[in-house]
């Protein structure tokens, strides 16, 4: 029993980051219906701008979140003002952004690689090794600070597109962006604001991945598949999904880990995406796909 | 009578397609309903897509109380008082009725205003004030199409343009729609209507254009069309007496 408490706990402390890393996937696919698998790559930048300072001048990797961010947001703007907006008017749209995101990817990695090599990296503050425990039960305490935050700006982030008015207009384009448009949203605008969110959101989660896992430029690839499979269980498009999504999954994975080995648990993600988009192709809470 | 809004020879089509307007004409008079009718395919949305924006003018010039709309983005051709209802409604189905009039109104930053307006509109269609906290997803198809006129009116526009507000709908639910639609007009709006069922759009507007293969047959008052021998025979079908 208590094994059991322990293995749940342990994770949907992860579910939170889980959440975070897959929340800018979604949002992004939303209102651009770009499916960003170079998404984790630039999550990798970011827990590399939090991973220098920490080794160099030991500052503490929660301070670097906002800079990562910043940093990502930045990068975000550029990528889409002078590579997704021109592919805006392309008729094979989707299957471009793919392939665009694919080499993106492999740039990134490329270029990580080149920078920092191909060595496992990860900041150590002191409670990334610490841990709160509750009789027989212990709670990491890395994990447990990581999703508290990831939570937090997921709830800031909810509540901006409920109530900013930028929040609207970003929801409208995610519904329908030609409807949005007639109502005097400036849609690219609204696209390249979505953009930068979305990787500020990456390079937050960077930040925070920092401390949880050891970290090398090619692991991205192990992370797309997570971060789909729970984007995909949640519905692609939608944010709440993708938290109730990532927390799910990363429960049944642990459990899995727990009771069948670790080396099956990462299988857990690969399985619920094959499962996903045969029995429902929309997810939890996306929109049944259209025929077009 | 003077022209609020016109649309001379102009040329559009979607994308690199072939041209679907040939040289079309549109006069708007101030504060009428004009019905726009013709055969499918006859570009009447097509020519509506070209005025607000939504496709581009090849050839041709649409002026707006003397100025060229010609090029400018959607979003600022709105700004200047021209709201369009496309035929698929347009609403945003997973937020609520509220939200939905509140995107109508995106283009208004001064808030309180915009709140006053969202309350004048819900005490002017009571079934949305009822519904406000419903998803627009969940409204029957008049209801839908109630929201998407209701919506344009935030923004108190000088043109409405409805394509097809019609379509899909009972007929009990085409009356109630288009008695909105003469709400709005009696309000001092515009409107351009495009309508399948020629004969019901045209008795309730003021003035009727025939087009056909992109171009402009025939401009008059709606009566006169009504009554035209050759026009009943080619576009109504000659269903002159039925309702």
């Amino acid at each position: 029993m208590i094994l059991l408490i322990q293995t749940l706990i342990l994770g949907i402390a992860l579910g939170g980051v889980y959440a975070l890393m897959g929340s800018g996937l979604s949002l992004i696919f939303g209102v651009m219906r770009i499916v960003n698998l170079a998404h984790p790559s630039l999550i990798m930048i970011g827990a590399y701008v939090a991973y220098w300072p920490f080794r160099l001048s030991n500052i503490e990797p929660m301070f670097m979140l906002p800079v990562a961010a910043i940093i990502l947001a930045c990068i975000g703007a550029i990528l889409y003002r002078f590579v997704f907006e021109r592919e805006a008017r392309s008729a094979k749209y989707s299957e471009m952004t793919v392939l665009l995101t694919f080499a993106l990817a492999m740039v990134v990695e490329g270029m990580l690689g080149t920078a920092f090599t191909n060595t496992q990296r990860i900041t150590s503050p002191n409670y990334a090794t610490e841990a709160f425990f509750l009789a027989d039960i212990f709670i990491p305490k890395g994990q447990l600070y990581a999703s508290i935050i990831s939570i937090i700006i997921i709830s800031v982030l909810s509540l901006f597109l409920k109530y900013s008015r930028l929040g609207y207009a970003i929801r409208a384009t995610t519904e329908n962006r030609e409807a949005a448009e007639l109502l005097g949203v400036n849609v690219n605008r609204v696209g390249l604001i979505s953009f930068a969110i979305g990787l500020a959101l990456a390079g937050a989660a960077g930040a925070l991945v920092s401390f949880i896992f050891s970290f090398f430029p090619s692991k991205h690839w192990e992370w797309i598949v997570i971060l789909m499979s729970l984007v995909v269980l949640g519905g692609m498009g939608s944010i709440l999904g993708t938290v109730i999504g990532a927390f799910l999954l990363s429960a049944v994975a642990a459990l899995v880990g727990t009771y069948f080995g670790a080396t099956w648990s990462t299988l857990t993600f690969f399985i619920a995406l094959f499962v996903v988009l045969l029995v429902r192709p929309q997810g939890l809470f996306g929109e049944k796909p259209e025929l077009a | 009578m003077s022209k609020l809004l016109e649309a001379t020879g102009v040329v559009a089509g979607y994308g690199d397609g072939p041209a679907i307007l040939n040289g079309a004409d549109l006069s708007v008079h101030p504060r009428k309903v004009h019905c726009i009718i013709g055969p499918n395919g006859a570009g009447k949305s097509t020519l509506l897509k070209a005025i607000v924006g939504m496709l581009k003018v090849r050839k041709g010039d649409v002026r707006y109380k003397g100025e060229s709309l010609k090029g400018l983005r959607p979003d600022k051709i709105l700004r200047k008082g021209i709201c369009f209802v496309p035929q698929e409604r347009a609403l945003f189905p997973k937020m609520t009725v509220r939200e939905n009039l509140r995107m109508g109104g995106y283009s208004i930053t001064d808030d309180s205003y915009l709140n006053n307006r969202i309350g004048e509109i819900e005490e002017q269609f009571p079934i949305l004030k009822e519904r406000h906290s419903q998803h627009a997803g969940t409204l029957s198809g008049g209801q839908q199409q109630i929201l998407s006129m209701a919506r344009t009116m935030i923004l108190k526009p000088e043109i409405v343009m409805l394509d097809e507000p019609s379509l899909g709908l009972a007929p009990k639910i085409v009356r109630e729609v288009f008695g909105v639609m003469q709400m709005m007009a009696k309000e001092g709006i515009t409107i351009i209507l495009v309508e399948q069922n020629a004969l019901m759009g045209l008795k309730y507007s003021d003035w009727g254009v025939v087009l056909d293969l992109g171009r402009s047959l025939f401009d008059g008052p709606a009566q006169e069309i009504l009554e035209d021998p050759r026009i009943q025979e080619l576009y109504l079908g000659g269903m002159k007496d039925k309702p």
